[in-house]
């Protein structure tokens, strides 16, 4: 998904629905159109709601389970689904719906911190290449080649092997390895931006380049951003999901997803249930994030407009 | 835009999939390169159930022999060092048992001794001097003779700290050399006075102090015979080129992947061995371990999820191997750390771990808990002593009295790799963790590189590890000197253990050739020792290995290895 960056995708840039400040006047704001066009898009509408729903059981875990994610009950290890265990338990006697409740907070959390940190610098640095162009640029995206010239995850093993296996650490793995991909999308957008009339008049105004890097340009970038971000949300989590499989990312006893799928790997057949459900949590969040985005993407495309 | 919705979908799910199942791709990279035929792997399965029936009378063999006799045994972690007396992990042993001998052997099953490279010994002198007679007609890897000035050579090199290949230097200790033996040259209680050589192939041990552990210890595979050429040639290299008399010879070791050693053509036992090769692979995980196993790529898996046991029990292609139990799986707490130096502290600790619990989910009932550093069937077995029982509440209340009922945190050191006595630790920390968790306490799961945790727990870093002892020669003093002596550190004595009562008892305990006494002795540490509460005893492990059943003849030895010398492959 890295590879398709909006401004190929755009026709040559239109007056109207390229600049929302100046057209703001005139009809509605392309954003509220963009938000009318969400709500008819139904796919995006679920994914909405899958993350809405993820959400609110992040946050009210608590109140949904009155188990502990840690407490061991060999007694009732590896039960199945029922009534009493309503995913069943895992190898220790935990209770699996008890710890995917509590795996949500984590996994949403990585998925937040490492999206918006690699959203911040990215940005930041894509702005900068795009701007300044030059040896600015040169040496930025020549940083974010290298960067891109390896497979993500194993930079971000590679990143975490430095660090120490930590959430925390796996965290700022993904959100590192999730910079060029942010600095590439900017860069390539404020390129296209730096050429517009209204930033020339705003130079020719005399306009410092921090006000108009942040007051212009970043504004007029923020679309594709946005849908970067809610389909980075997806990665980051998979990404997360893969590092503490790998035992590299959340540490025990905390009930990560990925970590869940490979300590409960060896009883994929004698019960599959305890590999079911940290697995299927992990698909519904990243596609519920994957429809987002594709739908935000959908409706912040003005080629789209019918 | 819809086209990619599916294909993302159809992603998310084969992320899934291949998550569970990726496991598996740690696959023994030299295997198939070192098989010079392995397409003979693939049809052996249907030959396999014939084979069975008809070997199931005759121990010699009705089966056919398969014609690629290269066994791969794999296993969880690496070997430390091929210098097996400098080392005391099972995994390095395991590998020296093939290329070295020792004086003495013991049975398959049991810790009587026999013959080795010794053909007959006496005692003389009540126990002070024992003389050996030697094989003939025996030579090392190298080409060379091995004759009675070679097994000199290795004893004083172990004994001697300025010896030229002590490799002191270099880093090198004896440790086990050390609580065996009762020091080095020049120490106190060291047993061993001279060594004579009376002949080409009689050799004199003259001790100033009776011990009664003596012939068992040169059974020990730490007392093994290194050629002394090669000490010359190699240099301390002599743990990555190991030369001796045994079974098979040393070929390559890359490290955390494989050694390969091959058949030694001119082993003295005639017709001996059976097998062409040997490969030790490693493959970390367990579960990867047996996908192994069940695919053909390898013959014999150690540290088997007791969990597995009735799969493989139910797979006609497949045996279980149980070792019998003579482990013990210990927490031990750094006493040189604070706090744990408070002997309050380390009690209530000991009320915290639910043995049973451990036993039940990690062991599938192959383990008895554990009250006693030695397993019950040694001599000295205090059964006497009243075990701390699981009972978080005292815990918790004891903790209180000791200072901590506002909780403490300390890091939990646990092994990377499957062990006898313990065949998944990592799960393990996790149970224990959570025991913990219940009473208050923080425990931080540690983990780190097999010879990093035994390097690092040695200089004495950790806070609370794990860790466990198998016995190697049958007699209690192994595990008292190795864990609890204060001459162990640095060395086995992980816990930083030094209580001179217990010291002198052990010594006296060591020298003394009067079974009664020793063991009156031992029982009387046991009880200092379950007081002092330096280490949680945790279990006594059956541990369980799962082969082919191509592999034949082979018997698990009760101490962690044995030599693959009568092993073959059937078809």
């Amino acid at each position: 998904m890295e590879s398709v960056t909006p401004v190929k995708k755009q026709p040559m840039p239109g007056p109207e629905n390229q600049e929302p400040h100046l057209t703001e006047t005139e009809s509605i704001s392309p954003w509220k159109e963009a938000f009318w066009q969400l709500r008819k898009n139904k796919l995006a509408l679920v994914g909405l709601f899958i993350i809405i729903f993820f959400i609110m059981i992040a946050i009210f875990a608590p109140f949904l389970t009155s188990y502990s994610y840690q407490t061991l009950n060999a007694a009732d290890r590896l039960q199945g689904p029922s009534a009493q265990y309503w995913f069943g338990t895992d190898d220790l006697g935990r209770d699996i719906f008890t710890r995917i409740v509590y795996g949500a907070r984590i996994s949403l959390m990585v998925g937040f911190f490492a999206v918006t940190g690699a959203l911040i610098f990215g940005s930041f640095l894509g702005i900068l290449a795009g701007y300044f162009g030059r040896w600015v640029d040169m040496l930025i995206s020549r940083i974010f080649d290298i960067m891109l010239a390896f497979p993500s995850i194993l930079l971000a093993i590679a990143i975490v092997a430095i660090l120490g296996p930590s959430l925390q650490n796996a965290l700022i793995a993904i959100a590192i390895i999730n910079v060029p991909i942010f600095g590439r999308l900017v860069r390539s957008k404020v390129i296209s931006i730096r050429q517009e009339e209204y930033i020339m008049a705003a130079k020719a105004q005399g306009m410092k380049n921090g006000r108009i890097l942040f007051h212009h340009v970043l504004p007029n970038s923020l679309a594709p951003i946005i849908v970067q971000a809610t389909l980075g949300f997806g990665t980051a989590i998979l990404e997360a999901a893969a590092l503490g499989f790998l035992g590299l990312g959340a540490q025990p006893p905390t009930p990560e997803w990925g970590r869940m799928l490979s300590d409960s790997r060896q009883y994929i057949q004698s019960a599959p249930w305890t590999v079911l459900f940290p697995g299927l949590s992990i698909m519904l969040v990243v596609l519920g994030f994957n429809m987002i985005g594709d739908g935000l993407r959908d409706a912040l495309d003005p080629k789209m407009k019918n | 835009m819809s086209e990619r919705k599916i294909w993302l979908l159809f992603l998310s799910l084969v992320f899934v999939v291949v998550l569970a199942a990726c496991g598996g791709n740690n696959e023994p990279a030299d295997a198939d390169t070192n098989n010079n035929d392995a397409g003979t792997n693939n049809t052996s399965d249907k030959t396999n159930n014939e084979a069975d029936e008809s070997s199931g009378e005759n121990s010699e063999g009705d089966y056919s022999l398969a014609e690629d006799q290269t066994l791969i045994f794999a296993r969880g972690g690496d070997s430390v060092s091929l210098d097996y007396a400098s080392v005391t992990d099972g995994e390095s042993s395991r590998v020296t048992e093939q290329i070295y001998e020792s004086l003495l052997k013991f049975d398959e099953d049991s810790f009587e001794i026999g013959p080795g490279l010794a053909e007959e010994w006496e005692v003389f002198d009540d126990g002070l001097r024992f003389v050996f007679q030697l094989r003939e007609g025996v030579t090392f890897h190298d080409g060379t003779d091995f004759n009675a000035e070679a097994v000199k050579i290795n004893f004083e090199r172990w004994a001697d700290p300025d010896h030229e290949y002590h490799f002191a230097d270099e880093g090198y200790t004896y440790s086990v050399y050390g609580t065996q033996f009762g020091g080095f040259k020049g120490d106190d209680g060291h047993v061993i006075e001279e060594i004579n050589v009376l002949g080409e192939h009689e050799i004199e041990f003259v001790l100033n102090e009776s011990l009664g552990a003596f012939l068992q210890n040169m059974g020990m595979s730490y007392f093994s015979i290194t050629s002394p050429a090669a000490f010359e040639e190699h240099g301390s290299a002599i743990n990555e080129n190991p030369v001796g008399t045994g079974p098979f010879k040393f070929v390559s070791w890359s490290k955390d992947d494989s050694i390969v050693l091959e058949k030694n053509e001119d082993y003295w036992q005639e017709g001996y061995p059976k097998l062409d090769g040997v490969i030790f692979q490693v493959i970390p995980d367990n579960s990867a371990r047996l996908t192994a196993l069940r695919s053909g790529e390898i013959d014999i898996m150690d540290g088997l999820n007791p969990d597995d046991v009735e799969q493989i029990e139910s797979d006609p292609g497949l045996a279980i191997f149980e070792r019998e139990t003579n482990n013990i799986g210990y927490l031990g707490f750094n006493l040189d750390k604070e706090p744990f130096d408070n002997a309050d502290l380390r009690r209530a600790l000991n009320h915290a771990i639910d043995k049973e619990t451990l036993i039940t989910v990690l062991y599938a009932g192959l383990a008895e808990p554990a009250k006693n550093i030695i397993p019950p069937s040694y001599m000295g077995y205090n059964d006497s002593i009243d075990p701390y029982a699981y009972d978080p509440d005292l815990a918790r209340e004891l903790l209180d009295e000791a200072g901590f009922g506002d909780g403490l945190e300390f890091d939990l050191w646990t092994m990377p790799v499957a062990r006898p006595y313990m065949p998944d630790p990592e799960r393990a920390a996790e149970v224990m963790q959570a025991n913990l968790a219940d009473v208050g306490v923080t425990a931080n799961i540690v983990s780190m590189e097999w010879a990093t945790y035994l390097e690092r727990t040695e200089q004495g870093e950790h806070d609370i590890f794990m860790l466990g002892w198998s016995g190697t020669n049958g007699d209690p003093d192994y595990f008292f000197g190795n864990l609890l002596h204060s001459d162990a550190i640095p060395g086995g004595n992980r816990s930083f253990y030094g209580n001179d009562e217990v010291d002198s008892l052990l010594n006296q305990a060591k020298n003394s050739v009067d079974e009664d006494e020793r063991a009156e002795l031992y029982r009387e540490v046991q009880e200092i020792v379950h007081e002092d509460a330096p280490m949680i005893p945790l279990v006594h492990s059956i541990p369980v290995l799962a082969g082919s059943e191509r592999v034949k003849n082979y018997v698990p030895h009760l101490s962690t290895s044995e030599p693959l010398t009568n092993v073959e492959l059937a078809e």
